[in-house]
């Protein structure tokens, strides 16, 4: 007797998993336009590299005589891979499958996604369409209610694992509940234009709850997810948001207690670019184009910008430098002068975090004239998140290089430079307590008030003190390391990218206090 | 055709207008400029087309969102 008839019933499930919803089901998933998820699957990972953690995990139905009668896989696809070469965990709903809310067996696997990665210290990919629980079958008199006392919170391997390993997801479809929850608990999310919704809550409930009827889109859409920060970056279409999945992770070593992955480099780490000594325009009104300027200094083609549409006055990115990954963070001055806003400081917070949890050096290109003032930043409590991100920058662990490429003022100029940090000043550099213009309005207000030539005495001042701020004097003062010339950013941070080697290899395991969403 | 609402991405004051109605504009191109935190910050084309209309005048306050200018694409 051989165990031929469990054989081919073990072939049959697998055939069953592979079915998904079946062809009306499918059908469905594609009139949409979205892919499902088993087609995700093959797209994200290398090719053949799929390994599936539990094909014959479903919600059977047997007859009276324990004959299978019906059988339905569960609608979360689970395993391991490879991206680029390296493996990863990863894991999602099977939309096809009862509307990628979780059935009992499907519940089971996505829980275990975060315990997988985190056992084998991989990254995590989430692949997430669906909503969260369901009343239906819930509230049976009779049966358990809630969990046992002794389980472990659900939540808590999720938020160990931003401690551990980089968790990257995707909006793929309309997400709700614990999917939207998981979507933002990650260090990268991204959301593809007009076929992604993120919600708390979804329409049926915002309609109940508030008695005002919306869309999916009003409610969630890109127009308000990526401007409110709980996505990063929103993708074309979903290979885009496969890609830019596994660009994120180019960067990022497979858990805390590797270092990034450092690439050979083709572009000369002695590159001069004369574009850069008129980056900087001589007339103060004249807003320039920073994220230009950092292109030029990085390697070619490695510069991956993250949260754009989110706090616009700061700039975050994802770059090499000699081929050394690295968080870039600057200023954008054609956003309110760069000045740092609520929302722009939980963005400079979180990739603050980001680099210290993976050890990543942080090279800042620094135009800071302080925080947002006025009545509206008032409202939205700028200055506490203000505070929170100069003390991520204040107790930073890794590297970090700060070009002062313009201004840096007031309390947030100190969002931009770490412990110990490599400072170089471009010609262009100013910095004090205040930028002159509101300083002089400020501390000489007596004197503008009894001058015959209010104007004259303004400007007057406001000349003396703007050479007191040239970058020269502080040079002469070793306040910095070195003054440069903007066309040699690239060759000093390359050097320095030398020197910091051997900091880095002291820096694998869990920090002292890691990334939160 | 399609009619293009082009807002302001930043609360400010209008310095100056650039380009005029009827003109044909290519993306990216200025239709203003506004002063917005002691800066001069340029209002461009979000795509080519004609400048059908300008909503704001030199030195009217701009709200961030507001329309400033309305093109046929």
């Amino acid at each position: 007797m051989s165990w031929q008839d469990e054989a081919d019933e073990i072939r049959r499930r697998r055939q069953h998993a592979l079915a998904q919803g079946g062809p009306a089901g499918i059908g469905r998933q594609h009139e949409q336009g979205r892919l499902t998820v088993r087609e995700r699957v093959e797209r994200l990972l290398d090719t053949g590299s799929f390994r599936e953690f539990g094909r014959a995990t479903a919600t059977p139905e047997y007859g009276p005589d324990g004959d299978l009668q019906g059988y339905s896989p569960a609608n979360y696809v689970l395993g391991m891979g490879r991206v680029d070469g390296r493996r990863v965990v990863v894991g999602g709903e099977d939309f096809t499958l009862k509307g990628g809310s979780p059935n009992a067996a499907g519940l089971r696997k996505s829980v275990y996604a975060e315990h997988l990665a985190v056992q084998h210290r991989l990254p995590l990919i989430r692949l997430l369409e669906g909503g969260g629980g369901s009343v239906r079958g819930s509230g049976r008199p009779g049966g358990t209610v809630g969990e046992p006392v002794h389980t472990e919170p659900r939540f808590r391997i999720i938020a160990e694992a931003l401690g551990q390993i980089p968790v990257v997801s995707a909006a793929l479809g309309a997400v709700a509940g614990f999917p939207a929850g998981r979507l933002v608990a990650s260090h990268f999310s991204v959301m593809v234009r007009e076929r992604s919704q993120v919600m708390a809550g979804g329409p049926a409930l915002v309609e109940r709850a508030l008695g005002r009827p919306v869309t999916k889109e009003e409610l969630g859409g890109h127009a308000v997810h990526i401007r409110s920060g709980v996505v990063d970056n929103l993708a074309e279409d979903e290979d885009d948001a496969l890609l830019q999945m596994r660009r994120f992770l180019s960067y990022l070593p497979a858990s805390v207690w590797e270092l990034p992955p450092r690439l050979s480099c083709d572009d000369p780490v002695d590159r001069c670019e004369d574009a850069l000594l008129e980056a900087v325009p001589r007339n103060r009104r004249q807003p320039f184009d920073m994220r230009r300027i950092m292109k030029l200094v990085v390697d070619s083609d490695s510069f991956f910008e993250l949260s754009r549409g989110y706090g616009r006055d700061q700039i975050a990115a994802l770059a090499r430098l000699a081929g050394q990954p690295v968080m870039l963070l600057g200023n954008d001055c054609k956003f309110y002068a760069g000045a740092m806003s609520a929302a722009g400081a939980q963005k400079v917070r979180r990739y603050i975090e980001l680099a210290d949890t993976f050890h990543l050096p942080v090279v800042n290109f620094v135009d800071e004239p302080g925080f947002m003032i006025g009545p509206k930043a008032e409202a939205e409590g700028t200055i506490r998140y203000g505070m929170a991100a100069v003390s991520a920058a204040a107790t930073a662990t890794v590297p970090w290089a700060s070009v002062q490429v313009h201004k840096t003022f007031g309390v947030a100029g100190a969002a931009h430079y770490g412990p110990d940090a490599y400072l170089l000043l471009w010609p262009s550099a100013e910095s004090g307590a205040l930028p002159v213009e509101g300083g002089v309005a400020v501390a000489y207000r007596k004197e503008l008030a009894a001058a015959e030539d209010p104007e004259a005495l303004r400007g007057q001042l406001e000349t003396e003190l703007r050479a007191g701020r040239s970058p020269f004097p502080r040079a002469e003062s070793f306040s910095a390391h070195e003054i440069i010339d903007p066309r040699e950013t690239r060759p000093f941070l390359c050097e320095w990218v030398e020197w910091i080697q051997t900091r880095l290899a002291t820096l694998p395991g869990p920090v002292r206090f890691s990334f939160r969403p | 055709m399609a009619r293009v609402e082009v807002e302001s991405e930043v609360a400010g004051s209008v310095w100056k207008l650039v380009a005029k109605p009827g003109a044909t504009l290519a993306a990216g191109d200025p239709i203003l400029i506004l002063e917005s935190m002691k800066m001069e910050i340029p209002v461009e084309t979000p795509v080519a087309g004609r400048l059908l209309e300008l909503c704001v005048t030199e030195e009217d306050p701009v709200e961030e969102g507001q329309v400033v200018a309305i093109l046929e694409s």
